[in-house]
């Protein structure tokens, strides 16, 4: 899946060098593959139909997110609003939903307000140049905010049951919320390793300056990652609105630290220019297994956090170690 | 007093050092005497640097041993050097900016009442140090804010502090004025006049012969002789260098047709702070060079030019029609191509590999729909990257695992995908060792008889004497005059460089 990344592999020779480049490129997915066969072996439900499944529904909205939050780190851009966006944009959307009565309007709705506040984000950073960890917290105030304002306080429920059709349909077995998440992980991966607008990604996060000396329109390069990774918070809010029949106002950021986890764990760099959307999908299903171990063994949640705080910090360190270039 | 006049204070035996498949260091010998001030000199990639930072224990050899005023020492860390009073003022400086001089100096090593930082007793032992050395910066200016020169003399009384009594100085005048360099000699000079020994790495033939008691000339990572300074000269120490004696290092320039088109012309450019007044014109087959002292305003000029920095006045047209307010994206699109000034923080994607960093300008040509045709741009970097003898293991490695020279080619490599009307090439043979330096030469020259514009930026009088067919200097951001390549002298540039006539020092 991933021909853009060989060159992360050809290391300068020496042992050590050569373990540090495969474990920076690949480590993730021995990691993940161990961990899968780990739980097959010592428990029983997890290698079910059911429980995968099962598993596979409840990472949707988390890829949705995750995928576009990848393109936007690698280009450079820390989105720390997708979380008020997952919480707002289907406030709008049900209000419409209930306004009129159009599931189809209220996706677009709820895209839509997603893209908006993307492009606030993407202006605030790439015009304002403010750094985007903090221009994105101060969006996230106001559109927190917003969900309130938009819900009256309220929680708010769909018009029709139909709304549920949006996620959970079954399609080969399937909820239609996997086949969404599906269908975004691969557009994505097909706009950052195929496209002009990826290598453009790749360029601006790399180095922003000699990517406009070049001819990258990095502004705009910018600005489009954010927006697209508000849309992308936004559909993730509708489809998780329409798993629970609900929406409610908030201000939680739990969602966004699980897409931030997935992504870094994952391996794409935080530092930018370095990446790729398959990393955020094992970093995504290599939580999503622990967390499912950790309930299969009945390890006490309070723990289940220590632990995962802990696996966070590790697959940061080994970034950090691995980019640690033998001096020369 | 102990003796110190000619004990050896350092001993290198068998010294060996490899980078990854490269041998950076070669079985070394060497013998360095105590408060003898002496020069490492090589090309790049000679291996001059990295035995300075062997020394001061940045790196660890892998082989051979290490003897300091008698006894063998193995340092694993700049820390170890430090407590064998070896120390080194890289080239990069490393200071924290936003402290200030004396809060730099005693940086780790304070003094303290209690919990208490005593800046007393640090302001006491900076006036000593100050008497001592002669070297003067004020205490308490913030280090962000001095200059290079003043930086790095916080730096060699950061050494000090710490009790050096050798000291690597790795490439300390490449970045100063003139001013500043003779001032740097004159403090290297006190140094080893009171008993502290310097190790000097630097590639100014000139500064090294001024300075230095003896000289190691290093090639290849191994050692090609040391010998007392005085019977050295430049070209004794170039031939050594290089293995050959250094002629014919420019190819011949064409003069361009009289009658050929005017690319790029310029009229009136002005940017406030920065350059003003800027007429120039480069036509078609001709090699401009734009002259001048760092500072003088020669990189903003082709800055501006290439749209990345806004201007106030004047107009830039290409071929007959003006560029209005530019981006760097119009003037590519407009047939323009720039080499910038600093590969690694202006060029290139370090990380991504060569196949990537050469398209990336001219993607388009490869793309349907937005799409990337990975056939035909593997096919178009090959040739391109052939064209300028580009040498990778593949092009799928990342650029930061080439040599300067091969990264540089790699910014070449991408204009020539589809060449450019008008290259501007800013410091093109900065970092790059001598053979790549002329194959860059070639390369120019070459595109040039092509037909190409070429406006060049140099620090380095010889390149812009070698390849301009005209050479315009430039002072305090203006052009100072024009001068004919062909007959151009050094001492012509540089006089209009610095402005040596009284008449103009009057007027600017």
């Amino acid at each position: 899946m991933s021909e853009v990344h060989v060159d992360e592999k050809i290391g300068t020779g020496g042992l050590i060098a050569q373990f540090r480049s495969h474990l920076k490129g690949y480590g993730i997915i021995w990691i993940t593959l161990a961990l899968f066969l780990l739980l097959t072996v010592t428990t029983g439900p997890f290698f079910s139909e059911a429980n995968l499944r099962n598993i596979l529904d409840q990472q949707a909205t988390l890829l949705i997110a995750a995928s576009l939050a990848t393109v936007a780190m690698i280009a450079g851009g820390f989105d720390l609003s997708i979380s008020a966006v997952f919480v707002a944009a289907p406030l709008l959307a049900l209000q419409v939903e209930n306004a009129t009565g159009s599931i189809l309007l209220a996706v677009v709705v709820g895209v839509l307000a997603g893209l908006s506040v993307g492009v606030l984000n993407g202006v605030v950073v790439a015009v304002l140049k403010v750094n985007s960890f903090i221009g994105t917290l101060a969006t996230s105030f106001m559109v927190f905010g917003a969900g309130y304002l938009i819900s009256n306080r309220r929680i708010l429920q769909p018009e029709s049951e139909n709304f549920r059709n949006i996620a959970r349909s079954r399609w080969l077995s399937l909820t239609t919320a996997t086949w969404i998440a599906f269908g975004v992980v691969l557009a994505t991966w097909f706009l950052l390793s195929r496209t002009r607008f990826g290598r453009h990604v790749y360029a601006t996060g790399g180095n922003p300056e000699a990517a406009r000396l070049a001819g990258v329109r990095v502004t705009g390069v910018t600005i489009a990652v954010f927006a697209l990774t508000g849309a992308a918070a936004g559909l993730a809010g509708v489809v998780s609105a329409s798993r629970s029949l609900s929406a409610m106002p908030s201000d939680d950021f739990s969602f966004l630290f699980g897409v931030l986890s997935a992504v870094v764990v994952g391996g794409t760099s935080i530092a930018g220019g370095e990446g790729g959307v398959w990393r955020t999908v094992f970093g995504a299903f290599f939580i999503a297994f622990m967390i499912n171990g950790f309930n299969l063994h009945q390890v006490d949640p309070i723990w289940q956090r220590v632990i995962q705080g802990a696996v966070i910090l590790a697959a940061v360190s080994i970034d950090a170690w691995a980019r640690r270039r033998p001096a020369g | 007093m102990p003796t110190i006049a000619l004990d050896d204070h350092v001993l290198l035996k068998g010294i060996t050092k490899q980078f990854g498949s490269t041998r950076a260091i070669d079985s070394a010998d060497l013998t360095i005497r105590r408060g003898e001030v002496h020069a490492l000199i090589g090309e790049n990639g000679a291996g001059k640097s990295t035995l300075g930072k062997i020394l001061a224990g940045v790196h660890e050899p892998d082989e051979g041993s290490l003897t300091i005023a008698g006894e063998t020492v193995r340092f694993r860390s700049p820390r170890q050097a430090l407590d064998r009073r070896v120390t080194m003022v890289a080239q990069e400086l490393a200071l924290v900016p936003t402290l200030t001089a004396l809060e730099n100096v005693y940086l780790g090593i304070e003094s303290s009442k209690g919990p208490v930082v005593d800046d007393r007793d640090h302001r006491r032992r900076y006036q000593r140090l100050v008497e001592e050395s002669g070297i003067a910066v004020d205490p308490s200016s913030r280090v962000g804010s001095l200059s290079v020169a003043d930086q790095q003399k916080v730096e060699i009384l950061r050494a000090l502090a710490r009790n050096a009594e050798l000291i690597v100085m790795d490439e300390p005048t490449a970045r100063l004025t003139a001013g500043e360099v003779s001032n740097l000699l004159q403090i290297i000079r006190d140094l080893s006049a009171a008993g502290t020994t310097v190790v000097f790495v630097s590639h100014f033939l000139e500064q090294v012969l001024e300075i230095a008691d003896r000289i190691t000339i290093m090639r290849d990572g191994r050692i090609v002789r040391t010998s007392e300074a005085s019977t050295e000269s430049t070209g004794s120490l170039v031939e050594a260098m290089i293995g050959r004696t250094l002629e014919a290092n420019f190819p011949p320039k064409q003069p361009p047709a009289p009658t050929v088109e005017t690319v790029l012309k310029v009229t009136g450019l002005g940017r406030a702070g920065s350059f003003e007044d800027i007429d120039l014109e480069v036509k078609a087959g001709e090699v401009v060079a734009l002259a001048g002292l760092v500072g003088s305003g020669r990189t903003e000029v082709v800055r501006s030019v290439f749209g990345v920095d806004p201007v106030d006045s004047g107009s830039i047209e290409m071929l007959g029609s003006i560029l209005e307010s530019g981006t760097p994206r119009k003037a590519i699109d407009r047939g323009m191509g720039m080499i910038p000034e600093s590969r690694s923080d202006q060029g290139l994607m370090l990380r991504r590999p060569v196949r990537e960093n050469v398209s990336l300008p001219r993607l388009g040509l490869f793309s349907r729909l937005g799409m990337v045709l990975k056939r035909g741009e593997q096919e178009s970097v090959g040739v391109a990257t052939t064209e300028v003898d580009l040498r990778a293991a593949s092009l799928e490695i990342p650029v930061e695992s080439l040599s300067g020279g091969n990264q540089q080619k790699t910014m070449f490599a991408r204009w020539l995908i589809e060449r450019p009307k008008l290259l501007i090439a800013d410091e093109p043979t900065r970092g790059v060792d001598v053979g790549a330096k002329r194959a860059i030469y070639e390369l120019l020259a070459g595109l040039a008889a092509d037909g190409m514009a070429v406006l060049l930026v140099s620090s380095e009088i010889e390149e812009v004497l070698g390849l301009a067919h005209r050479v315009l200097v430039m002072r305090g951001g203006r052009i100072v005059c024009e001068i004919d390549g062909i007959e151009a002298t050094e001492a012509e540039v540089l006089e209009a460089a610095f402005g040596t006539s009284a008449e103009e020092a009057v007027g600017v």
